[in-house]
């Protein structure tokens, strides 16, 4: 193989390169648009979804504020605030729950 | 490799021109290193983002989580301030085919619209986009899309939610419809806030949702039986100065703040000054006994009233016989106050005013702190009426600062609403000795125990404080005898002092006394709290 045959070879051989080259690009750029696509919509419903979290935050709390857990202390527990038994400590209140219920089979 | 080597010239016999072909090749050689400087460059990225990923999408992520205002939690992390998604209704008035249908449709969903408002903006075709109603629930939302009007859209944005209602409103404050601050910690924080949000995290208050909620359930309750036209309540830990519960009455609910009366939106714990009345006297004591102008020991006649520049000083309930420091504070002598005052001087009561932060504004973290109104005293007449409450108008945060020395061995703290770090070293403004600020603890006992606050007794808790009844200014004495500021302020427990209580009513009628519709405030609010900080009260007698 002579030297003309040589360079003729690696031009062959750049050139091939040079292409796979552009194929690879052009398939890494399509990737990345896609991926970047699918980024973005679960970026979406990230935000969806913390929105979504903090609105049932806000649920939770309007449903753990002190004024509907003295409802809920006085419908369930029969504890009137400002009375004695409001002051009690937290282990006495077992002693107010409803018995519990037997279990089935026993 | 010589690309432009002689091989042609060597054939023609001609010298080679090797000096010419020289710069061609380090042409390509640079060009070659330049391609090889490249490539690395490209594979050492490919390399740091095969290990590490791409660094460019870190702050996409935060960005995920950012809200325009953070979340507000009070010091057990219970939320009390939250941004939710809201929606805005639209209206793009060109697609909209009959705005008079369009209104009425839309009104049977949003019925507080004003329909001549509504047709005239779905008419107004100059107009790209129409706002209609803002700040709907996505339920709102959902039954207006189920109308399926042509023109009308909805833009996403956020809405300011306050999940207690009205609980601790004052303190919290409001926003307007696009989220700007106007009141409460809403205003006096708002850079935290904003910056808390973008960051994702949640501000912190030093408040106690449970211990808000008994003082304002109390407090209502007692402007409503004393026909008061506005109550405030404030409870801080006097050591650390972090304000517990802080409320104001009446009440109004922030989430629809628009809607509540400019009384109710009203802040009177730190937006409100009123001359304070004889909660005053224990600093005038304080003084007294700090400068060495009396002892303990020292007797008073105070069965003659006193007569200063032609105006008279004379106590409610004159005190028969000889009495001494502790009765002038538990039978609440306004005499006795006033020859104290006397024998201080105006330049040394004023020094121990300001030393106590009762003539500047408090520097509370809301959206208005009004400042006193705090004149030098003219004369013997201003200096004795100061001694006893009179001439010096304070905020009710003002005055709990002030009782922070009785529990500081003297010093004064700044009350805050931020919650302190455990190790945080906190600025302390020594005003009185520890050794007066004990004999003052003593003294205050005794107002509860023998004096005029009886009624704040707690059993078991140990209640100390001086109460509070100030004419209000007006008619043409000066003064109007039938309208009280009736007030309490409190220490306690006395054994172990640590937390201030100070509890106000404005406008109680003739009689309302401090001590009879504010102190039973504070025994009421205190018998609630204690198990929440921790301290016992003793079981009541059988009624």
């Amino acid at each position: 193989m002579d030297k003309a045959q040589l360079r003729r070879g690696l031009h062959i051989a750049a050139g091939l390169i040079v292409v796979a080259l552009a194929i690879g690009l052009y398939k890494a750029k399509s990737d990345a648009a896609r991926t970047e696509a699918h980024v973005r919509q679960l970026e979406a419903q990230i935000a969806e979804s913390e929105a979504d979290l903090r609105a049932l935050r806000a649920e939770i709390a309007r449903a753990e504020s002190p004024a509907n857990i003295e409802v809920l202390a006085e419908e369930h527990l029969g504890v009137e605030i400002g009375s004695e038994a409001a002051a009690l400590p937290e282990d006495s209140l077992a002693r107010r729950l409803p018995a519990p219920e037997p279990e089935a089979g026993k | 490799m010589r690309p432009f080597g002689g091989t042609l010239s060597s054939e023609l016999g001609v010298v080679a021109p090797t000096l010419e072909a020289a710069p061609a090749r380090n042409r390509v050689r640079f060009l070659a290193l330049a391609m090889f400087a490249l490539l690395t460059l490209l594979a050492g990225r490919a390399v740091q983002l095969a290990f590490s990923g791409d660094p460019l999408a870190a702050p996409r992520g935060a960005a995920a989580a950012a809200i325009p205002r953070a979340d507000i939690v009070d010091r057990n992390g219970a939320l009390l301030v939250t941004t939710v998604r809201a929606f805005a209704l639209t209206a793009a008035p060109a697609l909209v085919w009959n705005p008079e249908e369009t209104a009425d449709a839309l009104r049977g969903v949003f019925p507080d619209l004003d329909r001549a408002t509504l047709v005239r903006r779905l008419g107004d075709r100059s107009r790209q986009l129409a706002f209609l109603h803002r700040g709907l629930s996505p339920e709102q939302r959902e039954h207006a899309l189920a109308l399926g009007l042509g023109g009308i859209g909805f833009e996403a944005e956020d809405r300011r939610v306050y999940p207690n209602g009205a609980l601790a409103a004052h303190a919290l404050g409001f926003t307007d419809i696009d989220l700007n601050p106007l009141a409460g910690v809403e205003r006096g924080l708002d850079g935290a806030i904003r910056e808390a949000g973008a960051a994702g995290r949640a501000v912190t208050l030093s408040l106690d949702i449970r211990i808000q909620y008994a003082l304002e359930g109390e407090l209502d309750a007692a402007a409503r039986a004393a026909g008061a036209s506005g109550a405030a309540g404030v409870l801080l830990d006097g050591r650390t100065g972090e304000v517990l519960a802080l409320a104001s009455w009446p009440a109004f609910d922030p989430n629809e703040a628009g809607r509540a009366s400019d009384n109710a939106r009203r802040d009177r714990v730190a937006g409100d000054v009123h001359e304070l009345g004889s909660t005053i006297k224990p600093f005038t004591l304080a003084m007294a006994l700090q400068e060495e102008v009396t002892t303990t020991g020292e007797l008073f006649d105070l069965s003659q009233r006193l007569e200063i520049e032609g105006a008279p000083i004379e106590d409610h309930e004159p005190i028969e016989g000889l009495a001494t420091l502790r009765d002038i504070l538990a039978q609440s002598s306004n005499i006795g106050a006033a020859r104290l005052a006397l024998r201080l001087g105006g330049a040394r009561q004023r020094a121990y005013l300001e030393r106590l932060g009762l003539t500047q504004p408090t520097r509370l973290q809301m959206g208005r702190n009004e400042a006193p109104l705090a004149p030098r005293a003219r004369g013997r007449r201003d200096v004795a009426a100061l001694g006893f409450g009179y001439g010096l108008a304070a905020s009710p945060v003002a005055l709990a600062g002030a009782y922070t020395v009785f529990v500081n061995g003297g010093a004064r703290v700044e009350p805050t609403l931020i919650p302190r770090a455990p190790e945080e070293e906190i600025a302390r403004t020594p005003v009185f000795s520890p050794q007066v600020a004990r004999q003052m603890i003593a003294y205050l006992r005794a107002v509860v125990t023998d004096g005029t606050g009886a009624a704040a007794d707690v059993p078991g808790l140990g209640v100390a404080g001086k109460t509070g009844t100030a004419e209000k200014p007006g008619g043409a004495q000066g003064y109007q005898e039938g309208r009280n500021f009736s007030s309490f302020a409190g220490v306690f427990p006395a054994a172990n002092p640590r937390y201030i209580i100070v509890v106000t009513l404005d406008d109680t009628g003739e009689g309302a006394s401090g001590g009879m519709v504010a102190a039973p405030v504070v025994a009421r609010t205190l018998r609630r709290v204690a198990p929440m900080l921790g301290l016992s009260v003793a079981a009541r007698a059988a009624e």
